[in-house]
């Protein structure tokens, strides 16, 4: 006896056994996604006032590179749309039509993964620098024409460097939450067109230097682990697509409506996947 | 019925299915099998192992509790040449070598031994069967979820071996004390715990989504909803709680991982201080929020410990009272009531910390909604019993042992579930007395049950009776001598995670009465007692193999449901011909029928 | 549920989104009245309105595609 329904649907349910597989496996990964929602709800009302110096609830705003997120959104979106469009082709009977689609939303997909490596790049260069007087900033700094990595106050000593030439951030709108008028000096900087103070910290003036990594506070924490979870699911859906795209096209030829099956199959987990970013982009960048 | 006994020579998978054009090698069939019943047998022999070896760590710890600071006999050596002098030190099992083997205890038993025995050994071999699919929904899958499973547990054990020993925070492992156990390893036991888990959690998810497939999807012609076999309902519940509850430790697990390993803070409050200082992290985390990831997973867990022991005893009762199960259908739903309200149960494991009375109230009223469905199901089983001409074989004395132990261990439960009564009773003997005889004389005894009654049908031999009784008697004293003295500690006052037994505790006479702690002692002698009529299990399980009665029909305890109705050992495929069904699962003694019992593939 | 009505699922989530993202600039230019936050906002709502009107033309493209 072979395993039923592995093509065609079951008259009762109306399903094929890959599908009601996926929905089940979409309805915990919802779960697993609910559970760092929840985490990140907890955190956030927990944070005490103060904790992040420039803002009023102690839960840091507008630290991420808004412009970037919401092109972020659009190529996910956009790749949504395409996946669906491969997804007809097949069943229009069109090969080629399905490829070039496909061949479009893993290109998304890749290109959705650069641009979040170059944040994350961006962010292990950008530091939170606390002096002794109390006083708190956030910027960048170059070392012999290079923006460092990772480096905390023990690194800096351990260079022998006395004093940093920090271009210090001044404050964007973003970093004060709706509700919130940005303070008169900054709203003058901006209008002169000013981003950044350039200022030169004594090494011995510092009191703890730390990159915009995980350990540096809940905020961050939170948002790497869920944004690279979320990455390792578009990994893994663009490489079940590519797979279908390039290499698993033999089935496409033995047996059609298998073939079909898998890329709706995909599709939905490619969908859901981009879903989550639909829920995580506001929640992380925005709020 | 006896249509099918025919088959019984059918040579394995070959002559009625084209896949297979050569008999499989040893690693086809043994080790990379995607037959769900030799993967249902890999799943049954690598629990009984760990259930074994989750037995000997207690073992130890009783040692330890009975006589503290004298060296373990036998084991003491080899622990202190296998984990270091500061782990045993001249044989003496020291605290932290107590608090590893506590954490690991209750994670080996639970993750590693009872579920993958109750879901993945009896789930994965009888389902299929009992719906008449020939195989899982999705072999493959399957194959990957043990082989999953199997290294989760070899990190696991791998733990015990690397500095600073395995995990010892208990298997609740609370944050900050898991993240501050072992502040000299980066790669601590807490840290492969945290990787173990998530090999388990994943392996279980697979479990999980290929069980509701197969449920929904491959049932046999005939086989409506509400004639499905009570296990298969349970079984179906609990692939649903799997399923649901075990990501949300996933992302806990995550987390922790990330306090651990990345210097994160999400579980590490501001301003935290240990014995070494102010600990050098950003603070701002939530100690609450990893309780509450935790037993939103654990809650539903104790059902899905508790469940698939339900389905087994509901078959066996069934079958050995010859008579039809007592309200069917009030069975199916409670057990639907039960799979909803365990998500919404959980922080009555939370009251001592101060959570807020509003909420606590919210968790209790949950707690005794959710004792309702528990015991219909009970009582349904008890009134089954009423009037049937029981059959006393092995199978069904642990069965019916099954019935006033786990009402034992739910009836405890009880004041736990209250708040005013939790306060007091949090943490002691009395919670440890209660949940073990919710699984150990509970589960494990109808797991035993299980093994028994479904051994036939695996082997073709049936296990030897003599041993059985002498097993079963022999356990069910000692598991009662062994757990209830505990309620007494507990109601005493003595706390459940002291490494000396709570002897230096009473010293100073402070607290209650010392006299307590003799207990201890007597405790300790039950638990040898129990390994002794361990022994009979173990040979008659083997020796039962080669040498047990041979069974002269492919149905011998004469049941109705499908999976007797199969060659003895099912083959390949498992049916010689597409199954039908004609009947609800438990039709004995129907009047007017030939014989007391008619099979659900049976026309008419 | 077929990838037809998970699509539009999606689609409506992503409309949702796009209003919520003009909320956002909206709130954003009535605290500060910048400039860009009013522009932001607006294409945020043209936004939401293509992807309404994208979803119609599917819906009507995909007539014949089961929801099941």
């Amino acid at each position: 006896m072979d395993i039923p329904y592995t093509v065609n649907p079951r008259s009762d349910t109306g399903l094929y056994n890959a599908k009601v597989g996926i929905w089940l496996f979409l309805a915990s990964e919802v779960m697993l996604f609910g559970a760092f929602f929840s985490a990140y709800i907890l955190l956030r009302v927990t944070a005490q006032q103060g904790f992040w110096p420039d803002v009023a609830d102690g839960w840091p705003h507008g630290l991420l590179n808004i412009p970037i997120g919401t092109f972020n959104t659009a190529v996910l979106i956009s790749s949504s749309v395409t996946v669906v469009m491969a997804w007809m082709a097949l069943k229009e009977n069109n090969f080629p039509k399905f490829r070039n689609f496909m061949l479009f939303t893993v290109a998304c997909a890749l290109g959705f993964l650069g641009i979040k490596t170059f944040e994350y790049k961006e962010k292990f260069s950008h530091y939170v620098i606390r002096t002794t007087d109390g006083k708190v900033v956030t910027g960048h700094f170059d070392v012999d024409g290079k923006s460092p990595l990772f480096w905390t106050l023990d690194t800096v000593k351990s260079k022998n460097i006395e004093k940093l030439k920090v271009e210090v951030d001044i404050p964007n709108r973003y970093r004060f939450p709706v509700g919130m008028q940005v303070p008169e000096d900054i709203h003058k900087a901006h209008a002169e067109g000013r981003h950044h103070d350039e200022r030169v910290i004594e090494v011995s003036q510092i009191d703890s230097l730390k990159a915009f990594i995980p350990s540096t506070h809940p905020f961050f924490a939170i948002y790497f682990t869920m944004t690279f979870l979320h990455g390792l699911h578009v990994l893994g859906g663009a490489i079940v697509l590519a797979y279908f795209t390039f290499i698993g096209t033999d089935l496409w030829r033995k047996n059609p409506e298998q073939f079909t099956n898998r890329i709706e199959v995909g599709g939905l987990f490619w969908h859901f996947v981009d879903l989550v970013w639909i829920f995580l982009f506001p929640v992380v960048y925005l709020l | 019925m006896a249509s099918t006994s025919s088959h019984t020579s059918a040579p394995h998978g070959v002559s009625h299915d084209d896949h297979y054009h050569h008999e499989p090698g040893f690693f086809e069939k043994y080790i990379f099998s995607t037959d769900h019943k030799m993967i249902g047998i890999q799943y049954g022999l690598s629990s009984l192992a760990f259930l074994f070896f989750g037995f000997l760590l207690m073992m130890a710890m009783r040692w330890q509790l009975a006589y503290p600071g004298k060296p373990i006999p036998v084991l003491g050596a080899i622990f202190e040449k296998v984990l270091g002098a500061d782990m045993a030190q001249g044989g003496v099992m020291q605290a932290d070598l107590y608090n590893s083997f506590g954490a690991m205890h209750g994670t080996i038993m639970v993750f590693l031994a009872i579920v993958p025995l109750a879901f993945g050994a009896f789930g994965n071999y009888v389902t299929p069967l009992q719906i008449g699919a020939p195989d899982m929904a999705f072999p493959r899958l399957n194959m990957a979820s043990f082989h999953l499973y199997f290294l989760g547990g070899v990190v696991m054990l791998g733990s015990f071996f690397i500095p600073g020993g395995a995990a010892k925070s208990g298997w609740t492992s609370y944050s900050p004390l898991a993240t501050l156990a072992d502040p000299v390893n980066v790669i601590d036991g807490q840290t492969l715990w945290l990787i173990g888990m998530v090999l388990l959690i994943t392996s279980s998810l697979l479990g999980a989504v290929n069980f509701i497939t197969t449920i929904i999807q491959l049932r046999a012609r005939g086989l409506t909803w509400m004639r499905l076999p009570f296990f298969v309902w349970a079984q179906f519940v609990t692939a649903f709680l799997l399923l649901l509850a075990f990501p949300p430790l996933e992302a806990a697990g995550l987390m922790q991982l990330a306090d651990n390993v990345l210097g994160t803070s999400f579980f590490l409050p501001t301003g935290l201080v240990t014995s070494g200082g102010q600990v050098p992290v950003s603070g701002g985390g939530s100690p609450l929020l990893w309780q509450h990831l935790f037993w939103f997973l654990a809650h539903p867990e104790v059902y899905v410990l508790i469940l698939p022991a339900m389905g087994v005893v509901s078959e066996i009762i069934a079958n050995n009272t010859r008579k039809p199960l007592w309200g069917y259908r009030s069975l199916v739903f409670a057990v639907l009531s039960i799979g909803f309200l365990a998500f919404i149960v959980w922080a009555h494991h939370m009251y001592m910390t101060g959570m807020g009375t509003k909420i606590a109230t919210f968790f209790q009223t949950t707690t005794m909604m959710i004792s309702v469905p528990s015991v219909i199901i009970l009582s349904a089983l008890f009134i089954s019993l009423w009037g049937g001409s029981i059959r006393f074989n092995t199978p069904m004395l642990f069965a019916l042992a099954f019935l006033p132990m786990f009402g034992i261990g739910g009836l405890t439960g009880l004041p736990l579930g209250l708040n005013a009564t939790d306060l007091y009773l949090h943490d002691s003997y009395y919670v440890i007395a209660h949940f073990h005889y919710v699984v150990a004389p509970g589960t494990i005894f109808a797991l035993f049950a299980g093994v028994y009654y479904w051994y036939p049908k695996i082997t073709g031999r049936v296990m030897n009776e003599t041993f059985g009784k002498v097993h079963f008697w022999g356990s069910l004293v000692f598991m009662n001598l062994i757990f209830s003295p505990m309620f007494i500690q507990g109601i005493r006052g003595m706390s459940r995670r002291m490494y000396d037994g709570g002897a230096t505790y009473f010293q100073d006479g402070v607290g209650a009465d010392p006299g307590i702690l003799k207990l201890n002692v007597s405790i300790t002698h039950a638990a040898f007692g129990l390994a002794l009529f361990q022994l009979p299990f173990i040979f008659n399980f083997f020796w039962s193999i080669s040498n047990g009665k041979k069974v002269t029909s492919d149905n011998p305890w004469e049941a109705t449901t499908l999976e007797w109705q199969t060659p003895t050992p099912p083959p390949h495929g498992n049916f010689a011909s597409e199954p039908v069904v004609y009947r609800g699962p438990y039709e004995y003694s129907v009047p007017g029928a030939e014989k007391d019992f008619s099979p659900q593939g049976q026309p008419g | 549920m077929s990838l037809k009505t998970f699509h539009i699922v999606f689609v409506t989530v992503s409309v949702l989104l796009m209003l919520v993202i003009a909320a956002w600039n909206f709130g954003n230019y009535r605290d500060n009245g910048t400039q860009a936050d009013l522009t932001w906002g607006v294409v945020s709502v043209i936004a939401a309105v293509g992807l309404l009107i994208y979803g119609k033309i599917f819906l009507r493209k995909f007539k014949n595609v089961s929801y099941l």
